[in-house]
């Protein structure tokens, strides 16, 4: 896919984040997000993917640089503020609340416009109709592409400008993922900006715009999706550190 | 039996805000029996010490029950809520929480004395009889009370939307963050709720027994038992488990002396979770 008309909607600048005191994660990393992008964030593991996406939506601190959304400062402001100003966010691990119903989980995706309920649930059903379905199941019994499902739609309840999609891919099926990636699309086709971390990168570039390449906490490289599939030195960095760290 | 009811209800009613405390946060409470007592205290204070013109013990149950609310505000705008924006430990909590527990104690013993204490409204009852049980009509009040308490709890967290909040919140706080939900607004919520039941539990506890100031620290280990035994961090858990509890220890009393009560309570609590470690109500999650 080509690069679209740049407007920015999301971007991070230097940014250093960690978990611990005096360790960091992130040691100056940069990304941005153009309206209507897909933009992909691959790498190896460890090279702080999962974290820069929680550091620009507020669940990890940011210890240095800058992160805007639609040009203001957003830096470090709390998850559910960014939340009510359309940014979304679908975690790898934790995406459902297990002991709610799927359309419980639904209802907490909306928990800051309640009476919008009946017009956002036929519309993200439409995207999912499997949920309005089994809209009475517990989400603690559903399988990871199940539960994938729910969380993606919970995150769009809101009706999003931007989502944030953190290995959507991960401990899922085959069929599954390929479902997963054409849901991505679709909800990107309807209007939707989106941060992907993926580990399946072919897939990823496949369907991104735009990817960055994150090596030991920084963007090491940056194109479009098709040149970064064909660039040999992308394939040496990440694969040359996976091997190493396999030696 | 029916006193094992009563004091199940009881248990129950001032469980469910430790449970839901734990299921929140994370906090395992050692300090949750003196919010038992200091619903209890307040409303002896308001009705039967003298020392403030007395109002009636259904006036300051309601009022000792508002109260409950404000101390349990305090404790987490003032105490717990910095702890965690510091990153505290657990087992820094837990150790906060046991010298929480000790001060108010003895606060409570400087300020109230060590002699047990009757209300002065609906002391000397007979019992009447229901059947095959007889019971004092307070017992039956405290039993309505209770039952009416867990009832409410239980559409709360179901029907509306910030009992859900609280729910989704016991399930994930960083999901719940990502959903919205202000979650310090909800954690606050659990801290005024749940010190508030469990100062109706005292209220109530008060008015079936004696006021002590040391009657929530002499029901934290039956608390915990209950919860544990219901499931822990689930509301309908502690609720279930406070009944259970609160029956087997009671109805042992038929066959041993009151001295093993809370022993023949644990006794319950670990053969039920030898078999079924996550509780009565706890849920195995479906991996993958």
């Amino acid at each position: 896919m080509s690069a679209i008309a740049p407007q920015k909607l999301v971007e991070a600048e230097s940014v250093v984040a960690g978990y611990l005191p005096g360790v960091d994660i992130l040691t100056g990393c940069s990304l941005s997000l153009a309206v209507g992008e897909i933009v992909g964030v691959i790498g190896p593991n460890g090279a702080g993917k999962s974290t820069l996406l929680k550091a620009m939506f507020g669940l990890v601190a940011v210890r240095s640089g800058v992160v805007r959304l639609s040009g203001d400062d957003v830096t470090n402001l709390a998850a559910n503020a960014l939340v009510e100003r359309g940014v979304g966010y679908v975690p790898q691990r934790e995406n459902v609340f297990p002991s709610l119903s799927i359309e419980e989980n639904l209802r907490m995706g909306l928990y800051l416009r309640p009476h919008a309920w009946t017009e956002r649930f036929d519309v993200v059903t439409g995207l999912f109709p499997l949920l309005a379905e089994r809209r009475r199941q517990r989400a603690g019994s559903l399988s990871g592409g199940e539960r994938q499902m729910v969380a993606m739609a919970r995150a769009l309840m809101m009706d999003p400008t931007v989502l944030f999609l953190d290995e959507p891919s991960a401990g899922l099926s085959p069929i599954f993922q390929e479902q997963v990636f054409e849901r991505i699309q679709q909800i990107n086709a309807a209007g939707v900006s989106v941060v992907m971390v993926e580990q399946n990168a072919t897939r990823c570039l496949e369907i991104s715009h735009r990817a960055y390449v994150l090596d030991q906490g920084r963007d090491a490289y940056t194109g479009t999706g098709d040149e970064l599939l064909g660039d040999p030195k992308v394939t040496e960095l990440y694969l040359g550190t996976l091997a190493a760290r396999r030696l | 039996m029916a006193d094992g009811l009563r004091l199940g209800l009881v248990l129950a009613v001032a469980s469910v805000g430790l449970s839901l405390i734990f299921g929140v946060t994370g906090l395992t409470n050692f300090a949750h029996g003196e919010l038992v007592t200091f619903g209890a205290l307040v409303a002896y204070f308001l009705s039967a010490s003298g020392v403030v013109p007395e109002i009636p013990l259904v006036a300051a149950g309601i009022l000792a029950v508002v109260a409950g609310a404000g101390f349990g505000w305090a404790h987490e705008t003032i105490l717990f809520r910095p702890l965690r924006r510091r990153k505290s430990g657990n087992v820094s909590l837990i150790v906060v929480t046991i010298g929480l527990g000790l001060f108010l104690r003895n606060a409570y013993l400087i300020l109230f004395g060590g002699r047990p204490r009757p209300f002065d409204e609906f002391t000397i009852q007979t019992a009447v009889d229901l059947g095959p049980v007889s019971l004092r009509p307070k017992d039956l009040v405290v039993m309505a009370v209770g039952a009416c308490a867990l009832l409410g709890v239980g559409l709360m967290l179901q029907r509306t939307r910030l009992g859900r909040g609280m729910r989704a919140v016991a399930d994930s706080r960083d999901l719940a963050a990502a959903s919205g939900i202000d979650v310090d607004r909800v954690i606050l919520a659990v801290w005024v709720g749940g010190a508030a039941l469990a100062a109706l539990g005292g209220v109530l506890q008060g008015v079936s027994e004696t006021v002590e100031t040391d009657m929530g620290f002499g029901l934290l280990l039956l608390m915990f038992a209950s919860v544990i035994l219901g499931g822990l961090g689930t509301a309908y858990g502690a609720m279930v488990g406070g009944v259970l509890i609160g029956l087997a220890s009671q109805v042992s009393t038929y066959w041993l002396s009151p001295k093993y009560r809370i022993g023949v309570a644990l006794a319950v609590l670990i053969g039920a979770i030898l078999v079924r470690p996550q509780g009565i109500l706890g849920r195995r999650e479906r991996v993958g």
